[in-house]
């Protein structure tokens, strides 16, 4: 009997077919499920958030400013959730400090006449900070905080203005809005390291940069138009009439120009649809003026609010 | 972005040379197993027939083989949803056929013709350590014989 080693054929074990094929195929099965469970837990953690009390967000935030105090960390974080504040307050000279501190108690005691006026529960309380940098923005984020600059202050011209612009503010907060952006960020970032791995020991740069995002207030269209309804209802429940609301769109459109906002979240239609809504309601405005029994006046700014000339 | 540009580079790279070595090493696997045919290998523990047997030796050959990132990569999404991981499958196969073809040159060397009890040993390297690109090693073994009867 004879013995022979045969040839065997070359695709018993080895597959013909092409490496990239198969891994293109898995690459888009994964991600697909992934992108999938990932929309799934943004807008089921989005929904969840606004049911965590008010209180226990505040405590959170709390928690962050005392127990890291004086830390890196803490100033690291705080500096990400009030963006500007710290620097405010190291800038600032004695006389500058007794302006913005009057300023603050003004802001303060209309917003919070204007929180009564959109009914928001006992428990919510809003903290109004100022920053005394020429930028045309305000934001409102975790605990009721509200951060308005000198800039916006400069570009409204009544107190109507302001005003619309607390109130919207104060409607973002009374609607949840800050805790579900930050829910949603936070949730998302942890879940993203989790799976894919990337950022790994860097979690907490990761986070850092989801909390960005969300101070700069990248809130849904969705959402800013809501707050803009509830703000213009407690303009006229506050005021008696809706004169002045439309100064906030202004505003909105001017610092949308300027652009604080990350280019993904801040998608162009927004500005002009804040303009045509500016027109609409305008006209809506004029009408019910004029019908009023009383008349329709600007209420005006305090001047020590505005910023000093040559500043 | 910076992580997704630098797996996106290391993904490329890793199938680039990855894909030219392994054709490169499976053509040179052909080539040489054509050399090596006459020496016969057996799976059973002994000679068919002792006749004319003079001269029996251990022989063994050995070859580590490195995974390149894509096929880690590609390895890696398989672990999600199951399956073949064909990537690793044509990394083993050269392995093998490399340790045998190493084991049949060492029995040429030796001046041996036909090899009995061969045996498979495999083992990887970096077991266990995460962030590393493993390796497999592949060990073939035998008793090489010099035999006269049916050659």
């Amino acid at each position: 009997m004879e013995y022979k080693n045969f040839k065997m054929p070359e695709d018993i074990n080895v597959t013909k077919e092409h490496p990239l094929k198969n891994f293109f195929y898995l690459l888009l099965g994964v991600a697909s499920i992934m992108v999938a469970t990932l929309l799934i837990f943004f807008y089921s953690i989005g929904y969840v958030a606004k049911w965590i009390p008010f209180e226990k967000e505040v405590e959170w935030l709390q928690t962050i400013e005392t127990s890291l105090d004086g830390d890196k960390a803490g100033d690291f974080l705080r500096e990400l959730v009030f963006p500007g504040a710290a620097e405010t307050v190291n800038t600032q000279s004695q006389k500058n400090k007794l302006r913005a501190e009057e300023i603050t108690a003004y802001l303060q005691s209309l917003s919070d006449q204007l929180s009564l006026a959109q009914d928001l529960p006992a428990s919510m309380k809003i903290t109004v900070h100022y920053i005394d940098q020429p930028i045309i923005n305000a934001f409102a984020t975790v605990g009721g905080n509200v951060f308005i600059y000198q800039g916006l202050i400069d570009a409204v011209s009544s107190e109507n203005g302001l005003s619309m612009v607390l109130a919207h503010e104060i409607a973002h907060v009374n609607n949840r809005h800050p805790i579900v952006a930050l829910s949603r960020s936070l949730g998302l970032g942890v879940m993203l390291s989790l799976v894919t791995g990337i950022g790994g020991n860097n979690l907490s740069t990761n986070l850092a940069s989801h909390f960005n995002l969300l101070t700069t207030l990248a809130f849904s269209r969705k959402q800013e138009n809501q707050s803009d309804v509830d703000a213009y209802n407690t303009l006229l429940k506050y005021y008696g009439h809706g004169l002045g609301a439309t100064e906030l769109f202004s505003v909105l459109v001017e610092s949308d120009q300027a652009s604080r906002l990350p280019e993904l979240l801040n998608s162009h239609p927004l500005s002009e649809n804040r303009i045509e809504r500016l027109n609409t309601l305008g006209a809506a405005i004029a009408a019910n003026c004029a019908k009023a029994p009383f008349s329709c006046v600007l209420t005006k700014l305090p001047e020590f609010v505005r910023a000093p000339i040559g500043q | 972005m910076y992580d997704l540009m630098f797996l996106f580079i290391l993904l490329l790279l890793g199938y680039f040379f990855g894909q030219m070595a392994e054709k490169r090493h499976f053509r040179s696997i052909i080539k040489r197993e054509e050399e090596y045919r006459e020496i016969l290998t057996f799976a059973k523990r002994f000679p068919i027939s002792n006749e004319g047997d003079q001269k029996a030796e251990l022989v063994g050959g050995n070859v580590v083989i490195s995974v390149d990132y894509f096929k880690r990569f590609a390895a890696s999404l398989r672990n999600l949803v199951g399956g073949r991981v064909t990537t690793y499958e044509s990394l083993l196969e050269r392995a093998r056929r490399e340790a045998i073809l190493r084991m049949k040159a060492d029995a040429r060397r030796k001046g041996l013709n036909t090899i009995v009890n061969v045996k498979l040993e495999t083992a990887s390297i970096s077991k266990g350590s995460q962030s590393q690109v493993g390796a497999v090693e592949v060990y073939a073994y035998g008793t090489g014989l010099l035999s006269s009867h049916n050659l």
